[in-house]
């Protein structure tokens, strides 16, 4: 208790609380912005946190990503631009609503069920991280492809349309992910000759050409014709949400369980958090076929879940010093340099700096909603500007954002190609998700597949022969193999009837 | 402009043989029997493979040959010259932002972009000057986003 007692001394202080404030508020600034994620905020964050004191500069960091992964649903809820891919799961729903006229539906359940997923990743955070890390620290390659494979996979079921087109959206995903250096072999590859090409294809600026570009396409062929939704009062934000607690107290639990414990596995963060709970909230939905009309369920889930990632991936950071995602990754660095070591060690030798994270996690989800609301009143001007006139300025943030990333024009050409690819996909009801799935994750699938093989010396039987990964192995196919057998047996005519 | 299964099942199995045989000469790593072309066969397998049951799974539903749909925009010719202008629009910005620097060239690609869905031309002028400024002030100043510079207004970054 005396240690508790310590931290919380060393957070509630002004000057902390005031860095939470202004990091916050950089956060919402940066998470609202398409193309600019929460790695981003962090790498940016960086700089500043070298002329703090450890407590606030690892406070700046956890409030400002929390911020940012909520606050990319802005964007998406809006204008469907995903501010963070972590929020890509679940566009297709938040949007439908603000096109239904109640963006706020959305929102608020975002903001909501963010801090309470936020919250509830705090708390298995504190009590039960050693114990969540010592099992993510038994995957090898063969848990982690099944992982990948299962990941993939609900992207394809969640998708709307045929499970077919979904497909061909992920091979174009996964085909983008190939292209690069970045191979077990370091070979280059469809690289055409180009240097920067060497470094694959940024994931940014294709998620922006993805989703964005193709919207503001689509809008300058209809010239600006498409109907705007009515911007409506803002009233009942939390009452709603209040409902939707009542209506899905299961959704959110789970979507934070299942949130958390992706986030405590090395190298699986927010974004893979939010795909899995969306496909699960949608298996296990009484009204599956409302996904992706503006229904809400899944947007609790998945938005529980990508706030819980990102308090669950600091378990394998503090405990082992393993970093839970890109971020922490970041952290970990930062961490160092405040002369901090990350590791068992430090819940001995530091503890009231473990427990003052612990204070801070807890403060920014909390804070959060009330920035959050104020983000979202401010926001929903957007609403209110003609497309016509929003829509040039949009290219432009697009084109910035992808610039932004590496410095590079070529960004902007990577946001291009992918505008037009999406356009196409979308004119083709082919879904653009799974794209960016097989995007995002195609090289983590390729690493730990070519590992696995090589491991194995190209034997299958050994990706079911550790019992973690027999478990996810069998689950996956399960998730392939149940759909099949229903569509076979609704094909099949009932017993006594004959074939015409 | 809706391709039918049946040509998606092609152009799908056609992407799929493609991929597998480009990914031949993909080198191994040394030593071992995988390396950089096992992951592009592997996806070049799996895209063959939905391209064949597409292809199927269409002939067994009916479809003979492979058609293509047209969407109503694409017989409007005005449609069509805007959607180019998008495009256009994306490439002038790449070309020309590092000669003529940031603010002038993105206050261009607004106006123009505005003019073409027919904003009144004082407005247009108005909301790409106040979002230019604004985009530079955020991303070039606050954010240090080297954005590229006109000599003449190199007092804003």
């Amino acid at each position: 208790m005396p240690t508790v007692i310590d931290a919380a001394q060393l957070v509630f202080q002004p000057y902390v609380l005031l860095v939470i404030f202004c990091s916050a508020a950089f956060g919402m600034f940066v998470g609202a912005i398409p193309g600019l994620t929460a790695t981003m905020a962090t790498a940016l964050l960086v700089p500043v946190t070298f002329f703090m004191d450890p407590v606030p500069a690892i406070a700046t960091i956890v409030t400002a990503t929390a911020m940012a992964i909520f606050a990319g649903d802005i964007p998406g809820t809006m204008l469907r631009m995903p501010g963070t891919p972590a929020s890509a799961a679940y566009v297709q729903d938040a949007y439908a609503l603000t096109k239904q006229g109640r963006p706020e539906a959305a929102l608020g359940a975002s903001l909501v069920f963010s801090s309470i997923g936020g919250i509830f990743g705090t708390l298995v955070l504190i009590t039960a991280s050693p114990v969540l890390a010592e099992i993510a620290l038994k995957f090898s390659s063969f848990e982690y492809f099944w992982l990948v494979v299962l990941g993939l996979s609900c992207a394809v079921f969640i998708s709307p349309g045929s499970p077919a087109r979904g497909l061909v959206a992920l091979f174009i995903g996964l085909f983008a992910a190939t292209i690069g250096l970045e191979n077990p072999a370091g070979a280059p590859r469809y690289t055409m000759g180009s240097v920067e090409l060497m470094g694959g294809v940024q994931f940014i600026p294709a998620m922006i050409g993805l989703f964005a570009v193709s919207e503001v396409i689509r809008t300058f062929i209809k010239r600006g014709a498409e109907v705007r939704p009515p911007a409506t009062p803002g009233k009942g934000i939390f009452r709603q949400q209040a409902k939707n607690l009542v209506t899905y107290p299961v959704q959110a639990l789970r979507g934070s369980a299942m949130g958390t414990a992706i986030g405590a596995l090395p190298g699986a963060g927010a974004d893979i958090a939010a795909w899995i709970s969306f496909a699960i909230s949608k298996k296990f939905s009484k009204t599956p076929e409302k996904f992706g009309t503006g229904h809400v369920e899944g947007l609790v889930e998945a938005g529980a879940s990508n706030n819980a990632a990102m308090s669950g991936a600091w378990i394998p950071a503090l405990v082992f010093g393993i970093p839970g995602d890109s971020i922490t990754a970041i952290v970990i660095g930062v961490l160092y340099i405040k002369g901090i070591n990350p590791g068992p060690m430090v819940f001995i030798t530091q503890p009231q700096m473990i427990y003052a994270v612990f204070i801070v996690f807890l403060l920014a989800n909390l804070i959060m909603l009330p920035l959050g609301w104020l983000a979202i009143k401010g926001a929903r001007q957007v609403l209110s500007i003609p497309q016509k006139v929003l829509m040039p300025v949009i290219l432009m943030f697009c084109m910035v954002g992808s610039f932004a990333i590496n410095n590079s024009a070529f960004g902007i050409g990577i946001m291009l190609v992918f505008g037009v690819i999406g356009f196409l996909m979308e004119e083709n009801d082919i879904p653009i998700a799974p794209a960016i799935l097989g995007l995002v994750l195609g090289p983590m699938l390729e690493q730990n597949f070519v590992t696995s093989m090589i491991k194995s010396d190209g034997s299958f039987i050994a990706f079911f022969e550790r019992p973690i990964a027999a478990g996810l192995g069998l689950f996956t196919i399960a998730v392939w193999m149940i759909p099949l057998l229903l569509l076979l047996m609704r094909r099949r005519p009932p017993a006594g009837v004959s074939e015409p | 402009m809706r391709v039918t299964d049946l040509t998606l099942g092609l152009l799908t199995l056609l992407g799929g043989i493609a991929i597998y045989i480009s990914a031949i000469e993909f080198q191994a790593i040394p030593g071992q029997a995988y390396g950089a072309g096992t992951m592009p066969r592997a996806v070049a397998l799996v895209t063959g493979l939905t391209g064949l049951f597409m292809i199927v799974r269409a002939v067994m539903e009916g479809e003979r040959l492979p058609g293509l749909n047209l969407a109503d925009w694409t017989k409007s010719p005005a449609a069509i010259a805007r959607l180019v202008s998008v495009l256009v629009l994306i490439v002038a910005y790449i070309v020309l932002s590092p000669r003529l620097g940031f603010l002038p060239t993105a206050f261009a690609v607004m106006t123009i972009g505005m003019l073409i869905l027919r904003v009144r031309w004082w407005l247009a002028m108005i909301v790409a000057l106040v979002a230019a400024i604004a985009i530079q002030q955020s991303f070039g100043r606050l954010l240090l986003v080297p954005l590229p510079r006109s000599d003449f207004l190199s007092f804003l970054w």
